[in-house]
C-alpha cells in the first residue's frame, strides 16, 4: 500500500513538473508543412499586372476624391504606414458613421481565398468596389459620380487610357478597381517567419521557435495555416464554446444559409502585433486576450499566462517589412472645374 | 445491511444521478451543397471509406451509438465528436480554400497511414473503420490531386 502511494505521489510529481517544463525550441520540420512562405506576387486572374496599372490603383488608393466627402480614401482606414490599418475597433466613415465590423488589413490581403470578414467578395479587385459605394464608409451614392470624378480629372483619364489601351471607354468602376486590386497585389510584408520556412533555421531565435511549438502544440494551426497563417478558410466563431456576442451573425448574411451563422473568414496572422484590435467586432484590445480568447472558445483549451506569452512571441516573428518605397503616395491630380464638389449631406 | 450493499447502492445512485448531466449531442444543421462529396465529388470508394472510418467524428452525418448517451461515456465521445468536427468537418467543406483542403486530407492520409486515426478505441468498437493499406491510398490519392 505505501510503496502504491510513492508510486502515485512521484506520478504527480512528474505530471506536475511536465506542465511546467519549457517548451523545447526544436522544431519537428514535418509540422511545418502545414505552413509555406509568403509568394513574391499574388497571382491575378487576368494575368501580370502592368506597371502602369499599379501606378493608377496607387493614385487611387490615397485619393479621398472617390469618397462622397471627399475626406476618406482608402488609406484613411487601412493605413500603409501602419500596417495597413487604423488600429480603431471599427472605422470612422462618412460623416463620423461607424462600420461595424474591424477594418482588417490590407496587407497580404490579396493572397487570401476571399475579402471581408464574410468572404462576400473573392478577391481584392471585387472588395475594392465595396466600400467606395457603401453609405457608412466612403458613401458614394452611384457608381455615375465615381465615374463623373475620374473623368473630370484628365490625369486620370490619360492615367487609365495607359493601363487600358485595349479599352475604348477605360474610365469605369471595373477598370478603378481592378487598378487598386493590381497595387494591393504587391502589397506584401515578407518576414523572419520566411526565412525560417525557407531553411534558415537561425531567422527565428529560441524563443521564437519554442513559441512556434507551444502553438502547434495547442492546434492553432487548425486554422491558422498556409502562406497567411489564415485566410484560407472559414470558421464558425465558438467551434468549441458558443461566443458571447451574437450579435454579428457573419457569413450568414451572405448566405443566409444557418449552417454558416456566426461563420467568419479566419484571419490573417502575419504583422497580428501591430494589427489590433482584433477580432470582426474589434473589441478585442490586447493580442494577450485574442490569444486566450481563441484558444478558450476555438480550441477548448485555457492556455497558462507562459503559454500565451510564448504564442505571442512566435506571432510577432510574423511582423514584416512594410515596403516604403512602393508604397509612397503619389502626387494626386488636381481637379478641375468640372469636378463634382464635396457633398456632406447625409 | 453489510457495507457491500450500501456501497452498491451508492454507486447505483451516482451512476444514476450522472444520467441527467448529459452533453450536447447534436448533428448540426449544415449545407448538403457545401459537403464534401457534392464539393469535391469524390470517387465512390473514397467516400465509402471517409464515411465508414471518419464521419462519426468528422461530419455532422454522426451515427451516435446507444451507448453515447450514458454518463460518462458520453461525455469521453461527445468530446471526441466535438473535437474532431472543429479539426475536420467533412460536411462543411465548402468552408474551405482549395489550399486548406488540400492541406487536411495531407493530414489525414498521414494519420491514417501512421495508424493515429481513426482512433484505436474507435476501431476496436467499428470494425468497419479499421482501415487497410488500399483505403488509406485513396485518401492519400486525394490529398495529390490538383
Amino acid at each position: 500500500m505505501r510503496h502504491a502511494l510513492i508510486a502515485i505521489a512521484l506520478g504527480i510529481l512528474a505530471f506536475g513538473t511536465g506542465c511546467q517544463r519549457k517548451p523545447s525550441d526544436v522544431v519537428d520540420p514535418a509540422k511545418l508543412k502545414v505552413f509555406e512562405p509568403l509568394p513574391e506576387v499574388v497571382a491575378a486572374s487576368y494575368g501580370t499586372p502592368s506597371e502602369e496599372l499599379i501606378a493608377l490603383g496607387r493614385m487611387l488608393y490615397y485619393d479621398p476624391r472617390l469618397s462622397k466627402s471627399q475626406q476618406i480614401s482608402c488609406n484613411t482606414c487601412h493605413d500603409l504606414n501602419k500596417y495597413g490599418v487604423d488600429n480603431e475597433p471599427t472605422s470612422e466613415g462618412h460623416k463620423g458613421q461607424k462600420g461595424d465590423r474591424n477594418s482588417p488589413t490590407v496587407y497580404n490581403a490579396a493572397a487570401q481565398f476571399a475579402q471581408f470578414w464574410d468572404g462576400r467578395a473573392p478577391d481584392v479587385e471585387e472588395q475594392a468596389k465595396g466600400p467606395v459605394m457603401n453609405p457608412v464608409e466612403m458613401a458614394m451614392p452611384s457608381d455615375k459620380l465615381v465615374i463623373a470624378v475620374l473623368k473630370s480629372i484628365p490625369e486620370y483619364v490619360d492615367a487609365f487610357r495607359r493601363a487600358f489601351p485595349k479599352d475604348k471607354d477605360p474610365v469605369n468602376l471595373d477598370n478603378m478597381a481592378r487598378a487598386i486590386g493590381a497595387f494591393e497585389r504587391r502589397l506584401l510584408t515578407p518576414a523572419r517567419w520566411d526565412k525560417f520556412l525557407k531553411g534558415d533555421a537561425q531567422a527565428l531565435t529560441s524563443a521564437e521557435k519554442a513559441g512556434l511549438n507551444v502553438f502547434l502544440e495547442a492546434g492553432c494551426q487548425t486554422c491558422h495555416l498556409g502562406a497567411l497563417l489564415g485566410g484560407t478558410m472559414f470558421q464558425k466563431l465558438g467551434l468549441m464554446k458558443p461566443y458571447p456576442d451574437q450579435s454579428d451573425p457573419g457569413r450568414y448574411r451572405v448566405t443566409k444559409n444557418e449552417a454558416d451563422r456566426m461563420v467568419f473568414k479566419v484571419p490573417m496572422l502575419r504583422n497580428v502585433e501591430k494589427t489590433a484590435p482584433y477580432f470582426h467586432n474589434g473589441k478585442v484590445a490586447t493580442l494577450e486576450q485574442a490569444v486566450q480568447e481563441m484558444a478558450d472558445y476555438q480550441l477548448g483549451k485555457t492556455l497558462s499566462r507562459k503559454e500565451t506569452e510564448a504564442i505571442i512571441t512566435f506571432l510577432k516573428s510574423l511582423t514584416g517589412e512594410i515596403p516604403f518605397d512602393y508604397i509612397k503616395q503619389p502626387e494626386l491630380p488636381k481637379s478641375t472645374a468640372r469636378t463634382p464638389k464635396p457633398d456632406l449631406s447625409d | 445491511m453489510s457495507w457491500k450493499v450500501k456501497l452498491a447502492i451508492l454507486v447505483s445512485l451516482l451512476a444514476a444521478g450522472l444520467q441527467l448531466y448529459q452533453p450536447e449531442r447534436s448533428n448540426p444543421p449544415s449545407n448538403p451543397g457545401g459537403s464534401f462529396e457534392a464539393v469535391a465529388r469524390p470517387a465512390p470508394e473514397l467516400a465509402n471509406v471517409l464515411r465508414r472510418a471518419c464521419y462519426d467524428c468528422h461530419s455532422n452525418e454522426t451515427r451516435w451509438p446507444w451507448y453515447s448517451r450514458v454518463s460518462p461515456v458520453s461525455w469521453l465521445i461527445a468530446r471526441d465528436v466535438r473535437r474532431g468536427r472543429a479539426h475536420l468537418n467533412f460536411s462543411e467543406w465548402n468552408r474551405l480554400s482549395p489550399q486548406a483542403a488540400q492541406h487536411k486530407l495531407r493530414e489525414a492520409c498521414e494519420e491514417v497511414r501512421a495508424g493515429e486515426m481513426p482512433l484505436a478505441l474507435y476501431r476496436w468498437f467499428h470494425s468497419e473503420a479499421r482501415l487497410s493499406a488500399a483505403d488509406a491510398d485513396w485518401i492519400c490519392a486525394a490529398s495529390k490531386a490538383p
